[in-house]
This record gives structure tokens, C-alpha cells and sequence, in this order.
């Protein structure tokens, strides 16, 4: 998260450079203590919300979409003929 | 507003840990350790990787020859305020992509898909799948140009590639995953050493400077030398990469600092290592050997001819190199596009039974470019050769998805572009889209006999 306080310093409990990995299972509140909250797998697995686009950026982006798909078959025709 | 802004339920008191979180959490401790002690190259060494890996990544085997055999027919001329240029432009677009990828912790298509809906994501990755495929038979084939040098098949190219990918797969971390990699990338320099080499044998810096040699080249060839070098510094694979590795890796919005130093050092060390090819491939032109007859296949050949075996064999090896880290790096890009776009499992930091469309797809696009530079008779340098061009020509679209990305203020916040950043992205879109499409057009038309 972009506020969270840990940022700029350490987190308790933060494992050292030399340390063996922490298994599963055991000291689970250190390992969580590493990690932002909006990093954790779980909370990833959240679909972020529908942004609205307005019609004018939509067409403009089938526009633009459907102008790549053109050219992109014109590269690869010209690809083709010339081998 | 942040991504746990966004969520429409509180998380549990204590969050289930997976492996992936637990392998996460290791990284991020060290970080934090680091940073509580103010180690500030300790920190710096544990925040680089994925702007490293997707700028030198993308000094891939094409590139490569391609910079070579543009110094061998043009000189430097262009090349060399034109490399630089392109890699700023390269770090303003992979900045964008490393910002949102720490600050949401979620990759390029994955926000794609949930953001502007499952249209546009899935058209992102058909881009990606298309572009990744032609561009990792380039790969196969820069690696077999090397391999020749030695007297070695396209069997040996085959093996070394799957081998390589299926090696940095099984560590089942993210971390090892991207140190072998940061490793064996860092052999890019090679081209560095093999102008080094071949400088003396330069004419002066003013001739070597000069445009003459482009006075004769048609407005297509231009274009040509324009898309297929934009295709050499940016390209659509980066940008999945960048974001999706950048979250693996765990990076949070306290390290966008390092997070930039990293892809800025990427940038300088590709541009180097760029204009360290062209230089090299130069020595065939001021030694009046053209590429004729090598036709980039016999690159490192024609070189130990003219400047002597040790800048041939840095040449080949260099060629393995750059081919080695892009089968990796392309084959992760395409590995986090399928994940986040099916909605499973995607990160390195699980082992591969646990996450099977990830590693299927790293495994299985590399796999099929492999499968192809074994057919006899397959065009394989045109492949080569066209597929920074058919890059650049689908990298608008991917561009626009970026800079609405990184524009998100209820996505990712304070962390939005500032409007320098916006002018700069806003320009690069149009100079890539125009390079693209006036080579597509300009090529398409000669080609049905409609302009001469």
C-alpha cells in the first residue's frame, strides 16, 4: 500500500541477509509483517474496479486498434512476398 | 486511492500465507534490513533486476545484428545519437510500466484486462503472443549464428535455449530466477569488449560520424532502419515484463527510487552495448567488406576475417549471450501475460506443480520458436529481420495502455505522471505509431506495385 509506514524504515521482525528462510507454517507473523497488505497473494487475487472510459477514448482506442491490426497485415503480406 | 482502497472487503485479521508469499516476504526482509541500516548499495543491489533484465533483454540476438549490420552498411553516423535517444525513450516508457507495477503489485495485463475490460487484455496479450513467438525464433536463430561460429548446429541452439529455460525454472524463486539471468546479461558487454577492439582500426571520429553513406538509401530503407531500431529499444514484451516482474519481485512504492536507477542503468548499459555492435559491424564498411554474402548470418565470421579471430569470437559469444537472456526474459514476459490473463497462479517464487499455466507457457512458447529454427528451409533470417518491425508496428496500442496506467489516479494515487512524463509518453507514442505505420504503408504499397 502507498501510505503504509514500513516503507521507509524496517519492519520488525525483518529476517537478515544471512538468515535461513523461515518455513510455512512457523513465525507466519514475520513473514506477514514483510509484506504490504495489498501484496499478500490473497488480497492480489481482488479484481481492481472497472474504469469508465468516455465513447471518445473508446473510439479512439478501436481506432487506433483497428489501425495496428491494418498495418500489422500489411507488414507481415509484404513479409510474405518478398521471401 | 490504493488497490486495498479499492477492495470491496476487508482482509481477514491474520491473511492466509501462501509459498509465494513466504518466498516474497524473505526478499522483502532483506530490504527492509537494509534499509533500517542505511546500507545504500546493499539496498541497491537487492532493488535491481527488472529494469536491468528488460533493457539488456531487449539488446537481444536481432538487435544485435541488427546494430552490426547497420554499422556495416551505414556507419555511424545516425546510429549513434539515435541509440541513446531511443533508449531515453525506452526509460520513460519502462518507468511508467516499474511505478504501477510496485505501487498496485499487479502486472500489465492483469490491470489491462481488469481495468478497461476483457477486450483489450486479451488483445494485449494476442500482441504479446504473436510479437514473443517471432521474436524467440529470432532469438533461436541469433543463438545458431553464434553456435556456427563454432562449428556447432541448430540441434546445440535448441538445447542450450530449452535448457537455459528450463535450469532458471527450477528454483522456484523469483530471486534466483533473476540473479542467473542479471548473470548471464551482464555478458552483453562482450560487444563493448569487441569495439573496443575494433576502434583503432575506425577511421577518424568525424568521418565515422558521417551521413554520407545514407545519401543513397531510399525513403523505404530509412523507415526500415527507423522501425526496425525503435523495434530494438522498445517493445511490448518489456512492458509486460517490467510491470509483472517488478511486482513478483515485490517491489513497493518506497523503492520507485531504486526501482529507477535500476532501469536507468539498464538503458545506459544497453545503449553502450548497442553502439558497441554497431561499432564492431562498422569495421566491415571502413574495411570495404559490407555484409554482401554474410547477409548477417556470417556476422562474427565476416568480423574475424576483417579485424582479426578474437573480435569474431566475442561477436558469436555475445550473439549467444543476447539470444540466451531474451528466450529467458521473453519466455517470463509471455509465462506472466497467460497467468494474469487466465487468472491463475503467476510468479516465480511457486514451484511449477503449483503454477502450471505459468511455467507451461515459459516453457511451451520457447519450446515452439525452438521447433521452428528446426524446419529445413524456414526463412529464418527474414524472420529475424522483420521481427523488430512487426514490434514497433503493434506498440501504440500497448503504449496507450501504459500512459492510462500510469494517469490512474484512483489506481495507483500520488504515484500518477507528472505532466513532463505525459508530454514525453505522449510524443513517443506518435514517433512510434508514425515510424510503424510509414514503414507498413510505404512497404505494403512498393510491394503491390502501387509506388515505385
Amino acid at each position: 500500500m502507498a501510505d503504509d509506514a514500513r516503507n521507509g524504515g524496517a519492519a520488525p521482525g525483518a529476517t537478515g541477509a544471512a538468515d535461513p528462510p523461515l518455513p510455512i507454517g512457523l513465525g507466519e507473523d514475520e513473514l506477514i509483517m514483510n509484506l504490504e497488505r495489498d501484496q499478500l497473494v490473497l488480497e492480489t487475487l481482488r479484481p481492481v474496479p472497472r474504469a469508465v472510459l468516455s465513447r471518445r477514448a473508446l473510439l479512439g482506442l478501436w481506432a487506433l486498434r483497428v489501425f495496428s491490426i491494418l498495418v500489422s497485415a500489411m507488414v507481415i503480406y509484404t513479409f510474405i512476398a518478398r521471401l | 486511492m490504493s488497490t486495498s482502497e479499492l477492495s470491496p472487503a476487508p482482509l481477514p485479521l491474520r491473511p492466509r500465507l501462501t509459498d509465494e508469499d513466504a518466498a516474497r516476504s524473505e526478499d522483502r526482509g532483506r530490504v527492509y534490513e537494509a534499509r533500517r541500516q542505511h546500507k545504500r548499495w546493499r539496498l541497491l543491489w537487492l532493488l535491481v533486476g527488472p529494469g536491468l533484465l528488460a533493457m539488456l533483454g531487449e539488446n537481444d540476438g536481432p538487435s544485435m545484428i541488427a546494430y552490426a549490420s547497420d554499422g556495416a552498411q551505414y556507419g555511424l553516423g545516425l546510429f549513434v545519437p539515435l541509440i541513446p535517444l531511443l533508449f531515453v525513450m525506452a526509460y520513460v516508457v519502462q518507468e511508467m510500466c516499474m511505478r504501477v507495477g510496485a505501487v498496485t503489485h499487479r502486472g500489465y495485463g492483469e490491470l489491462v484486462l481488469q481495468r478497461y475490460g476483457k477486450v483489450w487484455g486479451w488483445f494485449g496479450a494476442g500482441d504479446l503472443c504473436l510479437t514473443n513467438l517471432i521474436t524467440l525464433v529470432a532469438e533461436f536463430v541469433a543463438i545458431r549464428v553464434g553456435l556456427a561460429y563454432f562449428h556447432l548446429g541448430a540441434g546445440v541452439a535448441v538445447a542450450l535455449g530449452l535448457t537455459l529455460v528450463l535450469f532458471t525454472l527450477s528454483g522456484g524463486r523469483y530471486w534466483r530466477w533473476e540473479r542467473t539471468v542479471l548473470g548471464l546479461a551482464m555478458f552483453n558487454g562482450l560487444f563493448l569488449v569487441a569495439a573496443i577492439l575494433v576502434g583503432p582500426q575506425l577511421p577518424s571520429v568525424s568521418s565515422s560520424l558521417s551521413l554520407g553513406s545514407l545519401e543513397h538509401a531510399g525513403a523505404n530503407t530509412l523507415l526500415l532502419l527507423l522501425a526496425s531500431t525503435i523495434g530494438a529499444t522498445v517493445t511490448p514484451w518489456m512492458i509486460f515484463f517490467q510491470q509483472s516482474a517488478s511486482a513478483d519481485k515485490g517491489m513497493t512504492p518506497a523503492d520507485v527510487g531504486h526501482g529507477r536507477y535500476d532501469t536507468a542503468l539498464g538503458a545506459v548499459l544497453a545503449a553502450i552495448f548497442g553502439i558497441g555492435a554497431l561499432v564492431a559491424g562498422a569495421a566491415l564498411m571502413y574495411h570495404g567488406a559490407g555484409i554482401e554474402g554474410f547477409a548477417g548470418a556470417g556476422f562474427p565470421a565476416a568480423l574475424a576475417n576483417v579485424s582479426g579471430g578474437a573480435v569474431g569470437t566475442l561477436f558469436a559469444l555475445g550473439l549467444i549471450e543476447a539470444g540466451a537472456v531474451a528466450i529467458l526474459t521473453i519466455s517470463a514476459s509471455t509465462a506472466y501475460a497467460a497467468g494474469e490473463c487466465v487468472g491463475v497462479s503467476h510468479s516465480f517464487n511457486t514451484s511449477p506443480r503449483n503454477v502450471s499455466v505459468f511455467h507451461a507457457a515459459n516453457v511451451g512458447v520457447a519450446l515452439i520458436a525452438a521447433v521452428v529454427i528446426l524446419i529445413p528451409g524456414a526463412p529464418l533470417l527474414s524472420i529475424a529481420l522483420n521481427a523488430n518491425v512487426l514490434a514497433t508496428v503493434l506498440l501504440p496500442v500497448s503504449l496507450v495502455f501504459v500512459l492510462a496506467l500510469a494517469n490512474d489516479r484512483e489506481l495507483i494515487g500520488e504515484w500518477v505522471n507528472k505532466r513532463s512524463t505525459n508530454v514525453v509518453g505522449i510524443l513517443v507514442i506518435g514517433f512510434v505509431g508514425l515510424a510503424g505505420a510509414a514503414y507498413g504503408i510505404d512497404s505494403f504499397l512498393q510491394t503491390v506495385d502501387l509506388i515505385s
